[in-house]
């Protein structure tokens, strides 16, 4: 995903910081959660897998595994079950494995970092999220499904008693400027005001539309042609052609802004 | 006066790189040396600047959207949770544990009630009528274990004992996680799990008392029970303060007043799995051996000794110390 675009806003939530800054989070979702959860649990099994054999080998060999082995794997089973989430949580500040390949991580309410009582927390309360358990033994976590699913930030119990949730952390460039082709004319330009009496959101629905170029161009006609009217006759003007008047209406925009560019007070950047 | 957004993009991106690219290794930050974080921490706050301005002077949401995630993922990077010590384990053990649960006395002798109830009761049960109690127990099981505590005890081999601790860890200590964690159904699970275990102990019990080696299940036990019991306890009676908390709000939201009683939650259900923890190797090691039975009860009872004056008075010396350094 190369911006953000499509996010629907109910699923952010907002920060604000010491430094009276306000951000956005994203909230993530039950299927992402989710697959996180299972990548998890196949690493948890193939390590236990794996230390097992391991043990097996060093004590008693073949399978004959003696008395301590046994008692070790048991208290590594009882690591794997509580252990994995709090050491990787703690350790690599509220990521686990499987939420790190899914680009998700826990966060206090407040955007801070969760701490290792919170994360004991929400982790013994996987006991209570994990119901009903599959085979008698596989957390299916149907009731922590529930619960998040009433819950505006996705918070499960265990979320919810240690004021965590969980939100969605990806890289994001700055997309390109957008490019039309080809470029209006002057005549074309001219023939809209030099300020398009549009509203900030309008001119961010216009800039989402027109970055949209998964929309096969008869569907693009078609929206275009919904909105394009209403624009004109504001304009007092008409649009012959819905979408060349838009991509013509935002250049104008555009460079209306330009014009009006501040170019004294260069702020310098950051000491390197 | 409104720069464009290609002029801003044009004249910031470098330090949003430069910020993306500390962050890449965001895992290191701290480790990075004083000049690195400096750096990164004003990166960040240009960058939270940048997002302000792009906010307000309408750019397009990709920007802000862009911004938005990176000014997120430097926050994360910067602001780091206090570590948690070792020595934090150490305060916990002998002073916030104890003097949390005695501040939490009346769940604790409710849960106390639903557990030893229920066991007096099954134990009677049992004591009165074998066919009753197997309508509450497995009858294979209760062949299997009578067998074992009719031989009474004469020592294992190590690797057993050892075997045994690592199962009571993991079993006990999930017993007592999963009665703390359902807890959060209005405590309605917690009760259950201590009727449950109040229960099944106390039919099992009963049965084996009933065969007339009883003096060895004591026997057995007394020791690690100091803990084990105790712990269950104090796992429920956690789990059915979280759900009174959801009950008996305080003015508070539900979820604030849930919140609230979160810490001290956090150190009894910590406090119980590290006792359990003890009991584990107790009950593999010290329970089974073959040492004279006398000597068992003496180590018995001072091990109630210890873990009911610990319960009563550990942390009580700090408060003083505190309240003495606030006069």
């Amino acid at each position: 995903m190369a911006a953000g675009q499509e996010e629907p806003l109910d699923n952010t939530t907002w920060v604000e910081t010491p430094e009276q800054v306000r951000f956005r989070y994203h909230v993530a979702g039950p299927t992402r959660r989710y697959l996180a959860y299972l990548i998890d649990l196949v690493i948890r099994g193939l390590a236990f897998l794996i230390i097992s054999i391991l043990v097996g080998v060093a004590t008693g060999g073949g399978t004959n595994v003696s008395g301590l082995g046994t008692g070790m794997l048991l208290v590594l089973i009882f690591g794997m079950e509580w252990g994995y989430y709090v050491l990787f949580e703690t350790l690599w500040n509220g990521r686990t494995p499987g939420k790190r390949a899914l680009g998700l991580r826990v966060v206090k309410e407040g955007g801070y970092p969760l701490s290792f009582m919170d994360s004991v927390l929400r982790t013994l309360l996987r006991a209570a999220d994990g119901l009903p358990p599959a085979f008698g033994f596989l957390p299916t976590y149907a009731s922590g499904v529930l619960t998040a699913a009433v819950d505006k930030r996705f918070r499960r119990l265990g979320d919810r008693v240690a004021s965590t949730m969980v939100v969605i952390e990806e890289p994001v460039r700055v997309a390109a400027a957008i490019v039309i082709d080809p470029a209006p004319t002057r005549a074309e330009l001219d023939l809209l005001p030099a300020r398009p009496p549009l509203s900030a959101d309008e001119i961010e629905a216009l800039d989402l539309f027109l970055r949209r170029n998964t929309l096969s161009e008869a569907r693009r006609h078609e929206l275009a042609a919904i909105v394009s009217p209403s624009f004109a006759r504001r304009m007092g003007t008409t649009a012959r052609d819905p979408l060349r008047f838009l991509e013509v209406l935002y250049v104008r925009i555009r460079e209306q802004t330009v014009r009006k560019r501040d170019e004294g007070a260069p702020r310098t950047g950051a000491a390197a | 006066m409104k720069e464009s957004q290609e002029a801003f993009v044009a004249r910031r991106s470098k330090d949003w790189d430069a910020l993306r690219d500390l962050l890449a290794h965001e895992k290191a930050l701290h480790r990075m040396g004083a000049q690195a974080i400096a750096t990164a921490g004003n990166l960040y706050r240009n960058t939270a600047s940048d997002l302000m301005q792009a906010r307000a002077n309408g750019f397009t949401p990709d920007l802000v959207h862009a911004l938005d995630q990176l000014a997120a993922r430097a926050h994360s990077g910067l602001y780091s949770a206090p570590p948690y010590r070792l020595r934090a384990i150490a305060e916990l053990l002998l002073f916030d544990f104890p003097a949390t649960l005695r501040r939490h006395t009346r769940a604790f002798w409710i849960a106390t009630a639903l557990f030893v109830l229920p066991a007096l009761l099954g134990f009677s049960t049992a004591f009165i009528s074998r066919h009753a109690a197997m309508q509450i127990l497995p009858e294979q099981m209760v062949e299997s274990a009578e067998k074992m505590y009719s031989d009474g005890f004469d020592g294992r081999d190590e690797g057993t004992d050892a075997s045994m601790a690592g199962f009571y860890i993991r079993n006990n200590v999930g017993i007592a996680f999963q009665c703390f964690a359902t807890g959060i159904l209005l405590g309605i699970g917690s009760i259950f799990y201590l009727v449950y275990n109040g229960l099944t102990i106390g039919t099992f019990a009963g049965l084996v008392t009933a065969s007339g080696y009883g003096i060895n299940l004591l026997t057995f036990v007394s020791g690690h029970g100091a803990f084990e019991l105790t712990a269950i306890v104090i796992a429920g009676a956690a789990g059915i303060v979280m759900g009174y908390s959801l009950v008996a709000t305080k003015g508070l939201t539900r979820m604030g007043s849930l919140q609230a009683s979160a810490r001290d939650i956090a150190q009894l259900v910590m406090g119980a799995a590290l006792m359990l923890v003890a009991a584990a190797f107790i009950e593999g090691f010290w329970s089974p051996s073959g040492i004279p039975m006398r000597v068992k009860w003496i180590v018995s009872a001072l091990l109630w000794l210890f873990v009911i004056v610990y319960l009563s008075f550990a942390g009580k010396a700090r408060r003083r110390l505190r309240a003495k350094a606030s006069t």
